[in-house]
């Protein structure tokens, strides 16, 4: 089966409301002030933040989409939206092909449980079946290299070693739809080589893939492709190396 | 049959019926959590409902002049059964803000599967007081109604659906609007004087008939008389049913229309 996604004029608006808009005393004193003055209170309730506007592109088959832009320039909102979690205010988003995404990748995970439980909780979570976990568990223990600190509960870990556990834990699965944020950051320099090379290994593996990252030149060497963002806006989108130039010429 | 198939509420259903497996599993696993470097484990709350329901048996069969044989039975079960619902119901508002809000923002599982963990971890939480209200019920040689091998599981069933429409509902109004969570907390005790628990309807005298009023009373009725010998009472398993029903109404045309939203609002 062949994955596709296809955008058209998306628009994401977030509501954020704030404390006032949030209580129920607030609504009644304005739907009061309807009523007596005749004249609807300009606070409607809540402040809108155009998470996206008026998205259109299409992914197919094969296509490796390096997502840039800068910070708050809505990459986050974009993949959450492809992974399901948002849905578009107007558009539509069609999509075919299972859909992983590594976005906030540590979820799932239970203070009081150990490496190996966490493992399974949030792997049972993306709906994986216990007797899929068991069969990759090694493989996860293996990778993160935390050896014997598996069997201790997680809230014992440095922030350093919940990132590897929690890396580890979330590329269990290969999907046709791949969704990253940049996660590299984390974690020494021995232990992000190592999952830079994992990921790579498992784009290959998936259809399509969509990634978000600062770092330029390993978006070069993966992706064929380039949206390139500013304020919920797609403001350039064509091949890697054409983007790449875009965005260094706005922002550098 | 098309418009049931892209309604949001019953896609969501299905989602969670397929992944049955993946809840009930995370509801075990938070209920060993809970209990993890105890040594009783689970056995502190059964320990705890034991202590003061047979105090306050003592106490008010004495103050209602009651044989305390027949109230023991009376108390244990409806006692723990109301356990079980007033924590859902102070549980509830928190459904989507609490805890799950990471989960929601995070990964693509429908709202509807963290309700399912919660209530079935609730549902978990009273099995294993049942032990206590067999325990009672052959000290004191209570008399059971047979009837009780079909209500009981229907009775149980009905709460669990109940629980599961009743905690979207009220987790979706207060994710929007923050009230909901102190107005449902302050109402929730003096609701245990107002139900059937420790007292019984005929006690009321001419207005015993108001009980029906309260939905608690249909709830608690539903599970414990025919455990514990009290007459079938038709009325409460419609009232039971018609909440049933304006409960699924709520849920369909509130989830279907925005559960979408949730993720914004948490």
């Amino acid at each position: 089966m062949r994955s596709e996604i296809i955008l058209k004029n998306v628009n994401l608006d977030f509501p954020i409301y704030d404390v006032e808009s949030l209580s129920i005393r607030n609504k009644i004193s304005n739907f009061g002030k309807v009523i007596v003055n005749k004249t609807s209170t300009n606070k409607s309730g809540s402040r809108i933040v155009k998470g996206l506007k008026d998205i259109n592109f299409n992914m197919n088959h094969g296509d490796r989409i390096a997502l840039l832009g800068p910070n708050g320039s809505g990459k986050t909102t974009l993949l959450k939206l492809l992974a399901g979690i948002y849905s578009p205010t107007s558009g539509t988003l069609s999509k075919i092909g299972d859909t992983s995404c590594m976005l906030d990748i540590g979820f799932g995970f239970e203070q009081d449980a150990t490496g190996y439980e966490n493992i399974i909780l949030s792997n049972i979570t993306r709906g994986l079946s216990k007797d899929d976990i068991e069969k990759i568990l090694p493989d996860i223990a293996e990778f993160s290299g935390l050896g014997e600190f598996l069997d201790m509960p997680f809230r014992t870990y440095s922030s350093g070693m919940q990132a590897r556990l929690a890396f580890s834990s979330a590329i269990a699965n290969t999907p046709d739809i791949l969704l990253i944020d940049e996660f590299f950051s984390t974690g020494d320099i021995d232990f992000s080589e190592k999952s830079k090379k994992k990921v790579l290994k498992m784009m290959d593996n998936s259809s399509i893939l969509v990634f978000a990252s600062h770092d330029l030149e390993l978006l070069d060497s993966i992706c064929n492709k380039a949206i390139c963002m500013h304020s919920g806006e797609i403001i350039f989108s064509g091949s890697t190396k054409e983007a790449i130039a875009q965005y260094k010429s706005i922002y550098e | 049959m098309k418009f049931l198939q892209n309604n949001l509420a019953v896609k969501d259903i299905i989602f969670s019926f397929k992944n049955f497996y993946s809840w009930s599993y995370l509801s075990y696993f938070d209920l060993k959590l809970k209990y993890r470097r105890t040594f009783l484990g689970p056995w502190w709350v059964v320990l705890g409902i034991a202590i003061s329901a047979t105090a306050m048996c003592f106490l008010w069969s004495t103050i209602f002049n009651l044989d305390w044989k027949s109230y023991l039975t009376y108390l244990f079960s409806g006692f723990i059964i109301w356990m079980w619902i007033s924590q859902l119901v102070i549980d509830a508002p928190d459904i989507f803000c609490g805890s799950a809000s990471k989960y929601i923002k995070a990964y693509p599982n429908p709202p509807i599967f963290y309700v399912f963990r919660k209530c079935f971890l609730s549902f978990l939480l009273f099995l294993h007081h049942i032990p206590l209200i067999i325990l009672v019920t052959i000290l004191v040689n209570q008399k059971i109604n047979i009837i009780v091998i079909y209500t009981l599981p229907i009775g149980l069933f009905l709460i669990f659906i109940n629980s599961i429409l009743f905690t979207t509902i009220i987790g979706m109004v207060s994710a929007r609007y923050r009230d909901i969570d102190p107005l449902v907390k302050s109402l929730m005790p003096p609701m245990l004087l107002l139900t059937p628990v420790l007292w019984k309807p005929e006690m009321l005298g001419e207005y015993h008939s108001y009980v029906y009023l309260n939905p608690f009373t249909h709830f608690v009725g539903i599970v414990r008389n025919d455990l514990i010998g009290l007459e079938f009472d038709l009325k409460i398993w419609i009232g039971a049913i018609l909440i049933t029903i304006f409960q699924l109404i709520i849920f369909f045309l509130l989830y279907s229309k925005k559960s979408k939203r949730i993720v914004f609002w948490v």
